[in-house]
């Protein structure tokens, strides 16, 4: 009984581990099927929220495979993705349902501070 | 245009043929049953998509990520009743095991076929995308048709050869696949803390090429899986196995001790 509760407690914070952090939010919109912007530069390793205003009157498919996001935004909506934590590089993304004009990259690298010491 | 519909088959119409193949094969199944759950799959679907717009404004904003990532839940959990079916052979208990596959197949009509529908309903207010929308959907029901075909063939060789019970691991690896596929569901919307990598086989077999999404269907292939997705698969696929056999080996004990 003792190992299935610890078992049970492992999984539970390994998964269910709250973020009590407050997470660095960037905004992006979407409009006339072009994200503004078109780059995001975030930090590396870290966990950040993106918050996407579609600001077109059709719905658009935020869909990344880098990044393995896939969310529909309804027109006139925003909607939440949560990305992160990235090692540092270019992840893209773009509108499933535009993806000749919505396009555009993430960018992650070091924030100044958290460069390796290469000494 | 065209290469994003044929990826959408590959992405969500080949997991609905594949687990029809499958459930065709173990269960046996008539093309009453097969019509008749498509029906249902395809009504069910319908009333999801009209009803989008309201889910996606519960649990925050998080509905929609919840409702897929439950109903993928249930396919596997619906999985571990086939099992429970299988070893329980009696009549009334195979006509529960269609209703059990139906609802499988009901739910992963909703899941998968309601990108469908939100994707031709985005593209149908774009001028110019019809002929690119006919190629990509013709290439993307000729492959998924194709290899329908080749996995009945085979699927039926294994349960010749191997048994139901090697159809039903082959379901459960499927289910076990698409359970771990929509773990990123919950990461993206901030419910669990997922992300660390375990290790990248991108060079090897890349989910965004024809053998990574067919492996993704089949097995839950993820070039890039998190700790979270590998653990949960190893437990998700062995846990039941462990289980189904301990059972299995206590109803011959106990069978072979009767006087």
């Amino acid at each position: 009984m003792n190992k299935v509760l610890g078992c049970a407690a492992l999984f539970l914070y390994l998964f269910c581990l709250p973020v009590l952090a407050a997470v660095t939010e960037y905004h992006v919109q979407l409009k006339d099927h072009l994200f503004f912007p078109s780059l995001i530069s975030i930090p590396a390793n870290q966990k950040v929220k993106l918050i996407i205003d579609n600001q077109d009157n059709t719905p658009e498919e935020f869909d990344s495979f880098s990044l393995n996001r896939e969310k529909v935004i309804f027109g006139n909506r925003k909607a939440t993705i949560f990305i992160g934590p990235l090692k540092p590089g270019e992840y893209d993304f773009f509108g499933e349902y535009n993806p000749n004009t919505a396009r555009g990259t993430v960018l992650v690298e070091y924030q100044k501070q958290e460069e390796p010491d290469v000494n | 245009m065209l290469i994003n519909t044929v990826i959408l088959f590959l992405r969500d119409a080949l997991p609905i043929f594949v687990l029809l193949v499958y459930l065709y094969v173990h269960l046996a199944a008539t093309k009453f049953w097969l019509l008749t759950c498509l029906a249902a799959g395809a009504l069910l679907s319908l009333t999801y998509i009209n009803q989008i717009h309201i889910l996606d404004q519960w649990f925050d904003g998080n509905g929609i990520e919840l409702s897929l990532w439950l109903s993928q839940l249930f396919v596997y959990l619906l999985t571990l009743f086939l099992a429970y079916g299988l070893s329980c052979n009696t009549a009334s208990n195979k006509n529960n095991m269609y209703w059990v596959a139906g609802l499988m197949v009901s739910l992963t009509l909703v899941s998968k076929g309601s990108n469908f529908f939100l994707y031709f309903d985005g593209y149908l207010t774009q001028n110019n995308v019809l002929q690119s929308i006919l190629v990509g959907t013709f290439l993307g029901l000729g492959i998924c048709l194709s290899l329908g075909l080749l996995l009945y063939l085979a699927a039926h060789w294994v349960k010749q050869q191997l048994g139901p019970w090697a159809t039903w691991l082959l379901i459960h690896i499927y289910a076990t696949g698409q359970l771990v596929n929509a773990l990123p569901l919950l990461v993206q919307v901030d419910l669990i803390d997922a992300s660390a990598t375990a290790w990248s086989s991108q060079q090897f077999v890349s989910d965004e090429f024809e053998f990574g999404h067919l492996f993704n269907v089949l097995l839950g292939y993820q070039a890039t899986p998190s700790i979270a997705q590998v653990i949960v698969y190893i437990f998700a696929l062995l846990i039941p196995l462990a289980t189904f056999y301990w059972l299995k080996l206590r109803t011959v004990s106990h069978s072979g001790n009767k006087p």
